[in-house]
């Protein structure tokens, strides 16, 4: 039987409240982003996903002096703002619905699908911007569309991916991709399958820096057994899947940012584990190989700064396809 | 002889009363013994020693060798292993540089001219760190009464020895065995041995090896007696005809006597089943040469590492057998053929990794459980070939090598980019050893050990001259001793593309380190004189190995390209315990507050430095698999 019921809209005076069957989401103006992600009782979100721009330096990035010119990234990754935000209910755009435009709504409004459209601003000089689309229908699943803007005159990425971060570490993980750990230069050897990982292991390279990419993954279920939430005494595992939108995606799932991975210079200068770090990538740029003093990566592996890129993914509603 | 400190400063001086270096053979007194490789000939002095260490030349206790010197204060010290690890002497990690960066203005001995001497450089060098060893052995039952030499398997960087008092002779060359005949000052009960270990000498210059820099005895020593009769050393030779049907044994024996050289020896040919193929026996000589012919001979490859057993069996003259010389013997055949290298016919593709030897808890003194895991890894992982980078190994590695099917390119113990390569640049106006006469024989006598101890493992395929050393009529030296001693194989040296003169005389194959693969292709695509080879490539520092396809693409399309050496195999870092935490972790260079030092530079390993596999090695898996 297909689900009938409608998507419930809570249309708040800072958020966009959405909610099901088993599911709440709440997109914060205020924020810049989903705010909330609840499935079953239990929050997935830290803070609001934000677009990734940086990646650990790897040695070879800063042999070949990549993250020289490309530097720009690390502070659009750690301070770029949403500067606008657009609400769209059953594929009908809407003016932002805060008061007094608001004042218009019930508390028992009901959609097929909403969408919201948060834009990022940069900080690169010059700037550009990236948009993230959240649609959701009415079992709960988010279909996350983001949009890239080339501009002429930006640096090479790192990456390009949207970064959620989540109260609590992963138990694990479980994907359909590639074993270990793949870049889009060195997948070759990775074995499609189906792969569980124990916790959320960062590789020991003797000076923190990139690792756990996973490339052309079909979907990544994230486990958790703890919460935040005072109220909340039970430690049954729970899971958020991501699942791909028409073509493969990559991804990885640490207990750390980049920029914490950045700042250490050994293992254990690395914070204790204490959330995950799910991140999903549009773009990756190869890790190269030739040497570690001044070969670039090979251009096929580059990720363009002036040129537009798309990805999307989905996260599972509360209803399983 | 009296030992003289000078030596250090000396570069013409590097061996003093070491017997000649020969072949890696072992002798046993049975043939059950030799079938054990357990020789009651032999007895280890690896252990606890007595030691003392001195902060410099000046400090150190002159004299500790004499039996009645006063050593209550020395402390003990576990043989092998490094000095630094034991918690004497700063641990450093450097690349290029020499590890007095910043500290000392050098320059090597005549290298600005034949006036220039350098005297007391190190044997005044207020950084040069000793140790003083002192161990006591009294000698087993079978040793007794025969002639017994001492074999030290590596002492890094310069050594003296003493025997109850005796001074008995001086050795560099870090990484390569130095024997001693003990026989004259050896005597009944207890002996006494003192080792007086120097971190520098002018042999520093040479062994500019980009990894931690250590001193003391890292590598085993033992006692080992020479019966009546005994062979000092075995050159064998399998090779095999045209057709690849016919091996060609020929086995050149050295023998010695105790007293009078009477006697006879027998040498025997077996296959892997223990069947006797071929038997002869022959008078003790000095000399003695024997050969044979074997139909349908097995040949020895990577992938069928066939290997027959020889055995000779040495007899006095009243017909006692006294001693038992067991040798695996693989039968095959290196050449270069139309400009390609080829082994038994077919031509080599080198699915290689460089491989410096490392233990995160004991540095460079490995051990064979490291050794058989790194065999193992190398099998799982299509990894066809090895680079001894950049000094001779421990001689169970060539076994092992042998066993296994590891094609090796064997390197003798030399390095000196710091005295040519400057911030990047080559600026060779101080290279050593260059074309300076006074460096020569050093050179030449690294080149020999390394041949004399390791020319009877079929897994060498290749002689290598060393490292970034730069070229001149020194290395073409090197180039022309293997090439005289050894028709049988091929040399390598990269050095050579840095000063092109040299060209003719030194390297049978083009030797480059991380030049782009584009770059070969144009090399490849010019109709060159030799065949190409990758001495180093794929640099996996830290996240690294993208791109390798690029690499392996160049096998299919031209015959020229062999393949090449991933630098390299296993991160150098060093376990210690956090000064935080109290829990184990991994330290890297600038950690010890060593300066200068070129940091996690050392982190450029298939292998994390605790052996677990980084995950670039499924990459190098794959593609390695693809040309196995």
């Amino acid at each position: 039987m297909a689900n009938t019921t409608k998507l419930n809209v809570i249309f708040g005076d800072v958020t966009l409240g959405l909610s099901g069957p088993g599911f709440h989401y709440i997109f914060a103006y205020d924020r810049g982003g989903l705010e909330s992600l609840v499935q079953y009782g239990k929050e997935w979100l830290y803070r609001t996903p934000k677009p990734a721009f940086w990646r650990a330096t790897t040695d070879n990035d800063r042999g070949n002096g990549f993250s020289n010119k490309s530097a720009a990234w690390l502070g659009a990754d750690l301070f770029s703002a949403c500067t606008n935000i657009e609400v769209a209910v059953d594929g009908q755009s809407i003016p932002l619905p805060i008061a007094p435009e608001n004042n218009k709504y019930s508390d028992h409004e009901t959609a097929e699908t909403v969408a919201i459209t948060f834009t990022y601003t940069t900080t690169t000089v010059p700037a550009t911007t990236v948009t993230v689309t959240y649609t959701v229908d009415a079992v709960g699943k988010i279909t996350v569309a983001t949009h890239y803007n080339g501009v002429a005159g930006l640096p090479e990425l790192p990456v390009l991916g949207l970064r959620f971060v989540m109260p609590t570490p992963a138990t694990g993980f479980d994907y359909v991709g590639l074993s270990g750990e793949t870049y889009p230069d060195r997948m070759a050897g990775g074995r499609p399958g189906t792969y569980h990982v124990e916790g959320m292991p960062v590789t020991p390279y003797m000076v923190p820096q990139e690792c756990g990419m996973h490339m052309d993954n079909d979907w990544v279920t994230v486990t958790r057994a703890t919460t935040q939430n005072n109220a909340d005494p039970d430690h049954a595992p729970y899971s958020l899947t991501v699942r791909q939108a028409g073509k493969p995606f990559a991804f990885s799932c640490l207990p750390y940012t980049p920029e914490e991975l950045e700042n250490a210079t050994h293992l254990e200068e690395l914070p204790a584990e204490r959330r995950t770090v799910l991140t999903v990538y549009g773009a990756t740029r190869g890790v190269g190989g030739i040497d570690s003093w001044g070969a670039d990566v090979e251009p096929q592996y580059h990720v363009a700064g002036d040129q537009d890129h798309d990805f999307s993914f989905v996260i599972d509603g509360t209803v399983k396809y | 002889m009296k030992a003289e400190i000078s030596w250090l400063d000396d570069p013409q001086t590097f061996r003093i009363n070491q017997l000649p270096a020969h072949s890696d053979h072992r002798g046993y007194q049975s043939v059950d013994e030799a079938a054990e490789h357990e020789s009651s000939l032999v007895q280890s002095l690896d252990g606890t020693w007595e030691f003392a260490f001195a902060k410099d030349p000046q400090h150190r206790p002159v004299g500790f060798y004499e039996p009645d010197f006063d050593r209550s204060d020395f402390d003990q010290l576990a043989v092998p292993g490094h000095i630094e690890l034991a918690g004497y002497g700063q641990i450093q990690y450097i690349n290029t540089a020499y590890p007095w960066e910043g500290k000392h203005y050098r320059r090597p001995a005549y290298s600005m001219g034949a006036d220039h001497p350098e005297k007391g450089m190190f044997s005044q060098d207020p950084d040069n760190t000793v140790g003083s060893y002192v161990k006591s052995f009294t000698l087993a039952p079978a040793l007794q009464n025969k002639r017994v030499s001492i074999e030290f398997d590596g002492v890094e960087q310069a050594m003296y020895l003493w025997l109850n008092g005796h001074f008995v002779g001086y050795a560099e060359d870090s990484f390569s065995r130095s024997e001693f005949d003990l026989t004259p000052y050896l005597q009944d009960g207890e002996n006494l041995l003192a080792v007086e270990v120097f971190k520098h000498s002018t042999a520093a210059f040479l062994e500019d090896q980009d990894m931690f820099r250590f001193s003391g005895i890292f590598r085993s020593v033992r006692l080992a007696a020479k019966p009546a009769l005994h062979v000092e050393d075995l050159t064998i030779r399998a090779n095999v005809d045209d057709a690849f049907v016919t091996g060609d044994l020929q086995v050149a024996l050295q023998l010695s006597a105790a007293d009078k050289l009477a006697g006879s020896v027998k040498v025997s040919l077996l296959d892997d089943s223990g069947q006797p193929l071929w038997t002869a026996e022959d008078e003790a000589a000095s000399d003695l040469k024997l050969a044979t012919t074997i139909n349908h001979v097995h040949l020895w490859n990577h992938h069928d590492p066939y290997l027959y057993h020889l055995q000779v069996e040495v007899l006095d003259a009243a017909g006692h057998l006294v001693e038992v010389v067991p040798y695996q013997v693989g039968f095959r055949r290196v050449e270069m053929k139309d400009k390609i290298m080829q082994l038994n016919g077919h031509r080599i593709i080198l699915n290689g990794v460089n491989r410096h030897e490392w233990d995160a808890h004991r540095g460079r003194a490995v051990t064979m459980e490291d050794m058989l895991h790194d065999q193992l890894v190398f099998k799982e992982n299509h990894i066809n070939a090895v680079r001894t980078c950049h000094y001779p190994d421990q001689d169970a590695w060539y076994d092992l090598c042998d066993l296994n099917g590891i094609y090796m390119m064997a390197e003798n113990n030399l390095e000196t980019h710091g005295t040519w390569q400057k911030m990047g640049a080559v600026e060779p106006s101080y290279n050593v050893p260059g074309s300076l006469p006074q460096w020569q024989l050093a050179v030449l006598d690294r080149a020999k050990s390394n041949y004399e101890m390791f020319k009877n493992h079929p897994a060498v395929l290749f002689w290598s001259l060393g490292n970034e050393a730069y070229a001149g009529d020194n290395i073409a030296a090197m180039d022309k001793f293997y090439h005289d001693v050894d028709p049988t194989r091929l040399t390598h040296y990269e050095g050579v593309c840095r000063n092109r003169v040299y060209a003719d005389r030194i390297s049978d194959m083009e030797s480059m380190m991380y030049d782009p693969p584009r770059e070969i292709e144009k090399y490849l695509q010019n109709d060159p004189d030799k065949p190409f080879v990758n001495c180093e490539y794929m640099h996996d520092m830290g996240n690294s190995i993208g791109g390798m396809n690029s690499y392996i693409d160049l096998i299919d399309k031209y015959p020229m390209y062999q393949g090449g050496f991933i630098w390299d195999y296993i991160d150098q870092a060093l376990w210690v315990k956090d000064e935080v935490t109290g829990k184990p972790v991994l330290r890297y260079g600038g950690d010890f507050d060593d300066r200068h030092s070129d940091y996690e530079f050392s982190g450029d390993g298939l292998l994390f430095a605790d052996r677990t596999p980084k995950p670039a090695l499924q990459e190098v898996d794959y593609y390695y698999g693809q040309h196995d």
